[in-house]
């Protein structure tokens, strides 16, 4: 087939001069597009109340479908229990057995440590959960990891508070509408956690790597510390996340580092709940005040 | 005379369906809001929905919407899908603007070489996408890329498939 004989529309004037302004529009178009990229680059909080308007006027779509999807995926799996149910119950009953000595133990450790800490004087405040939502959708498009949790401003989630589930960490709140927010996950590039060694103690940093997975690095240099099967926890540095709230297990060792897996696995978490910021005087923003100081 | 008449589909004085020209823009707008499927995946994998019915439109016909339409589409697509605001509005103008350029040059072209465009826009979207992560504090390496590149380049000729269904519908062809 030969090439459209192109944008020339014949000879009249009018509809020559139409085609030059829409590419002139155009090329605006581009430079206001780049203009705004330059600004989300620079200043990512620029465009938030846009950001969270557009998070309102899609999630009733997103809850609708999730909604539709959960029974669908219920219906399945609520048949699938049925198959092999004995053996599972055998082993559902052997694991409870177990965890129930486990329990006792941790109810010991937890009374012996809240008399130690009433020994120090030691005041640590829980993290108190301001909203549970669900995870209704992601950023499946893009190499950035991101989640949309079905709770808002209106039900007191702000920028920038931890979110959890059970099963561990899934991230920190991004951008807030009034009934839907956008999380980054732990497993994003961008996303940095402080964390720790359950096994030995030692201050890690957990950072996403954008496919599912999260690189663990030492903060001391020497051997690698880590194993595989290896538990990493939250250590509480830095204010934003709540302490040993468990992140991931390490899965292989990588030179220096390890690549761990998030317990919550955002997929299938039934809730997350967002949190208060652990010490929310450590996240306030500078004041004038501190502004002035050197 | 009656059978051949009969045999024919053909509806005599058919014309476009009301609001044609604004057809391919809805359209595009729906694949846009696609992005809000309740899908919580581990990996980005999945192709620009709203990115390619845009490209497939283009390549199918030069006069389908001015090319500044772009702009706000991707303004669009920013909002719904969680891009950074300004990354879809540039990448998606380029890319109008490229195609403006190269039809003035292209002499042939068929469908492969279509399929070769796109795929070229493909990459560019892609490497816009990760070039900007890397500036927003989040480089993963370039090797991550390659799934969702091969996976949009492969899921090019459904959206043009689907485009051209359109396109006929739209213009009362069918």
């Amino acid at each position: 087939m030969a090439a459209p004989s192109g944008p020339r529309p014949g000879w009249s004037r009018r509809a020559q001069y139409g085609l030059f302004f829409s590419f002139i529009a155009a090329i605006a178009g581009l430079a206001i597009g780049l203009v705004l990229l330059a600004f989300s680059i620079a200043a990512p909080e620029s465009f938030k109340s846009m950001k969270g308007l557009a998070l309102d006027a899609t999630a009733p779509i997103t809850e609708g479908l999730h909604a539709v999807g959960a029974t669908v995926g219920g219906l399945a799996s609520g048949a699938g229990d049925y198959w092999d149910a004995a053996r599972q119950n055998g082993d559902l009953r052997r694991e409870r057995d177990f965890m129930r000595e486990q329990l006792i133990t941790a109810r010991a450790i937890r009374q012996e440590n809240a008399q130690l800490k009433a020994a120090l004087k030691l005041r640590e405040e829980t993290p108190t959960a301001v909203a549970a939502g669900r995870l209704v959708g992601s950023s499946f498009q893009s190499p950035r990891r991101f989640a949309i949790l079905s709770a808002g401003t209106d039900d007191g989630v702000r920028i920038g508070m931890p979110v959890r589930a059970r099963q561990g960490l899934i991230g920190r709140v991004v951008d807030a509408g009034s009934f839907a927010s956008r999380i980054l996950l732990i497993s994003d590039r961008a996303s940095i956690v402080p964390a720790r060694l359950l096994r030995t103690g030692q201050a890690v940093i957990a950072q996403g790597r954008g496919d599912g997975s999260i690189e663990v690095k030492p903060l001391e240099v020497g051997r690698n510390p880590f194993k595989p099967g290896d538990l990493i926890i939250t250590s509480g540095t830095g204010g934003l996340y709540p302490p040993l709230v468990p992140i991931a297990r390490v899965s292989r060792l990588d030179g220096d580092n390890a690549i761990a897996l998030p317990f919550a696995e955002p997929g299938a978490v039934s809730f997350a709940i967002a949190q208060q910021p652990f010490e929310p005087e450590a996240m306030a923003p500078l004041t004038e005040k501190d502004r002035e100081l050197p | 005379m009656v059978r051949s008449a009969l045999a024919t589909k053909r509806k005599i004085g058919k014309g476009p369906v009301p609001g044609a020209e604004i057809v391919p823009a809805a359209s595009v707008i729906v694949a846009i809001l696609l992005s809000t499927l309740p899908i919580v995946a581990q990996t980005g994998w999945f192709p620009d929905f709203g990115f390619l019915i845009l490209i497939a439109w283009r390549l199918l016909r030069g006069d389908v919407w001015p090319s500044w339409w772009a702009a706000p589409l991707g303004l669009l697509n920013d909002l719904i899908g969680g891009y950074p605001i300004g990354f879809s509005v540039s990448v998606w103008t380029a890319s109008m603007l490229a195609l403006d350029l190269l039809d003035r040059r292209t002499i042939w072209r068929d469908y492969w070489i279509e399929w070769a465009l796109a795929s070229l826009l493909i990459l560019f979207h892609e490497a816009a996408q990760w070039q900007v992560s890397a500036w927003m504090s989040a480089p993963v390496p370039f090797s991550f890329m390659f799934a969702p590149i091969l996976i949009s380049i492969a899921a090019f000729p459904v959206a043009a498939w689907a485009v051209g269904r359109l396109d006929l519908w739209r213009l009362g062809r069918q």
